[in-house]
């Protein structure tokens, strides 16, 4: 698991306010001042143009603000740090900020004692779902890759006799050695040119996107796999490779 | 023209947990309202006196007492606690609580007047101090409370990047005087020093009962086991006892050994004035300090109302026994002299290192920290009772 290290010192950063002209900002602005923190009013906010390494959005939720532009496209993350600024804790204005993605809250009237620890709560909370979102990312990734590994010990076990735990150990050790990951490269063994796994394993004939900017070693192995390669058989051992693509 | 009459709340616990050195605040106090209504003669300083004997509860009703009596301008405080109880009254009655502590810093409020030191006029040279001439392993006793905390946690954040580790953290309740485990933890991990936060009665104790127990294993505490700290004043080194006063590292930004002119005259005005005790303190001197400028700053605003004051104590600087010090108008924070000294077998301080001018308070350490909090620099054992 990799160790999340907290932000503590927000210099440098700068904080958009996203409020109404008659939200008084003095408190907040003199406050982050003092952290190293600048402050600047915006009218509208643009997820591709935030830095999450620099921005701090800090929203008033007492707006009728739409906190769609927050989102990239298809993420469910902010794309920097949203921390709300509350005044009527009704239901309608929380969900802006539930939707809007707030990590942290600061109440009206702003008092300087609680910036900090929104800063950090805010900053901190944003960095550990980000963080989770990206793992997630790649465990659906994996989730999804997992039916080409099914496949390819499959292949193995029914063209080459092998048990599954050593077809699965094969298919390992080849992933890793082409600095693949292992379901990235079952998925691979099944794309159109592949003649797995008749040429399995010395002859492999698989070019990946990787094999062809990788190594001299790696492009000379897959130029003899070629070679010997055979597509239909692959298919024919295998059923149809664009089933398990599709799935 | 008529005399300004001001009353200023004097709210310090000379009884309780931390008494000894709250009565050198006392004093501090009691001389710097003395002689500013002797130069000020144009101000009438009505001070009045309040003890919560070190009740965080006391601090907050007799603080309530004193705003709703219409004081504007209240000097005190020790602990951070007893601060943070506090602060809300202010900011709710728009007054100006004058801090003369030392404390951790990660507070900056429109309502307190910081003129005690921040971690980087303190621990931050004190570590430095430490790691070229004690060596990299740590022992952190303390107080459970924000001031042992956080200052392990910054001890632990500024060793840790020059191989400096972090052996084991001990908390006890303030006022605990039990300390026979925590000792035979220190004698068995041999650290290069123990970085000590007790306060009052628990760090006397623990001084005396750490020097005892390593004379009875043949131990030169002082020189093979240094004990550390931003806390130990001169008022107690005189409440350890001789057997264990010397030989202990403080990192302040006033030690009553200094030899300035302005020292020389505040240490015997002090001694005048308190011929029976207690001693002048790093404390005692910031309490000097805060109600000098708070006299000068009412004076040169000829008000006592908070806004006008805050602007005038920001717009020159003072010179105060430890330097020259600036109030900064931002943070509200004072510019100190950092200084390291050790302990002397006469119960005062010989000054080992100091710094070649103030230095700028760094409440959040903005300037002086990493962005990113430590990872895996955590001590072996953190225990607290």
């Amino acid at each position: 698991m990799t160790t999340h290290r907290l932000i503590q010192n927000f210099r440098r950063s700068q904080g958009l306010l996203w409020a109404g002209p008659d939200f008084n900002a003095d408190v907040l602005e003199r406050t982050l001042l003092k952290l190293g923190v600048s402050l600047r009013r915006v009218e509208s906010v643009s997820a591709s143009d935030l830095d999450p390494d620099r921005d701090i959005v800090f929203l008033d939720a007492d707006q009728p603000i739409n906190p769609a532009p927050l989102l990239l496209p298809g993420a469910n993350l902010t794309a920097a740090p949203v921390i709300g600024i509350v005044g009527v804790e009704a239901p309608s204005r929380l969900k802006l900020l539930a939707e809007a993605g707030a990590t942290a809250i600061l109440r009206k009237p702003i008092q300087a004692a609680t910036v900090y620890s929104a800063l950090f709560l805010g900053v901190n909370n944003h960095r550990r779902l980000k963080s989770a979102e990206t793992r997630l990312a790649i465990g659906d990734r994996k989730r999804r890759g997992r039916r080409f590994l099914i496949k390819a010990v499959v292949a193995l076990v029914q063209t080459r006799g092998l048990s599954d735990d050593d077809a699965y150990a094969e298919l390992r050790r080849e992933s890793m050695r082409r600095r693949l990951d292992l379901e990235e490269f079952c998925e691979s063994l099944f794309q159109v040119d592949s003649n797995f796994p008749v040429a399995w394993p010395a002859g492999l004939a698989i070019l990946t996107s990787h094999d062809r900017g990788g190594s001299a070693h790696a492009q000379d192995t897959d130029a003899g796999g070629r070679d010997g390669g055979d597509d239909d058989d692959i298919h024919g051992s295998s059923g149809r490779p664009d089933q398990a693509r599709s799935a | 023209m008529a005399r300004l009459r001001v009353p200023i709340g004097i709210l310090i616990s000379s009884d309780g947990p931390y008494s000894v050195v709250s009565k050198s605040m006392l004093c501090g106090a009691l001389l710097g309202i003395a002689e500013a209504q002797a130069e000020h003669r144009d101000l009438e300083i009505e001070p009045i006196i309040a003890n919560p004997r070190g009740d965080n509860a006391l601090y907050s009703t007799m603080a309530a007492e004193m705003l709703a009596n219409g004081i504007r301008h209240v000097v005190g405080c020790y602990t951070s606690s007893s601060r943070k109880e506090i602060i809300p009254l202010f900011e709710k009655a728009d007054a100006l609580l004058w801090y003369p502590s030392h404390y951790e810093g990660f507070e900056s409020s429109s309502n307190v007047v910081y003129t005690g030191a921040v971690a980087n006029q303190h621990l931050l040279p004190l570590v430095e101090y430490l790691l070229s001439y004690a060596g990299p392993k740590a022992f952190c006793i303390g107080s459970n409370y924000i001031w042992a905390w956080e200052n392990n946690r910054i001890l632990r954040e500024a060793i840790g990047p020059h191989g400096g580790t972090v052996v084991a953290e001990r908390y006890f309740p303030v006022g605990c005087t039990e300390f026979g485990q925590a000792i035979d933890a220190i004698l068995a991990a041999r650290p290069s020093f123990v970085f000590n936060t007790l306060i009052g009665e628990s760090s006397y104790q623990f001084l005396r009962d750490l020097r005892a127990a390593c004379r009875m294993c043949g131990i030169d505490q002082a020189r093979e086991i240094p004990v550390a700290s931003c806390t130990l004043s001169e008022p107690e080194l005189a409440a350890i006892g001789p057997d264990a006063v010397d030989g202990h590292i403080t990192s302040s930004v006033y030690f009553s050994s200094l030899d300035t002119p302005e020292n020389d005259r505040f240490v015997k005005a002090y001694q005048a004035q308190f011929p029976d005790g207690p001693v002048v303190s790093a404390d005692a001197e910031a309490t000097y300090l805060a109600v000098r400028l708070l006299a000068r700053a009412v004076t040169e605003a000829g008000t006592d109302e908070a806004c006008s004051v805050k602007r005038a104590v920001a717009l020159r600087p003072i010179t105060a026994p430890q330097g020259e010090v600036r109030v900064d108008a931002e943070t509200m924070h004072a510019s100190l002299t950092p200084r390291i000294a050790c302990s002397t077998l006469d119960g005062g301080f010989t000054v080992l290192r100091e710094a070649t001018r103030p230095v700028p308070a760094d409440p959040y350490l903005i300037r002086n920290s990493s962005r990113f909090g430590a990872v895996a620099i955590r001590p072996v054992l953190r225990v607290a009772s």
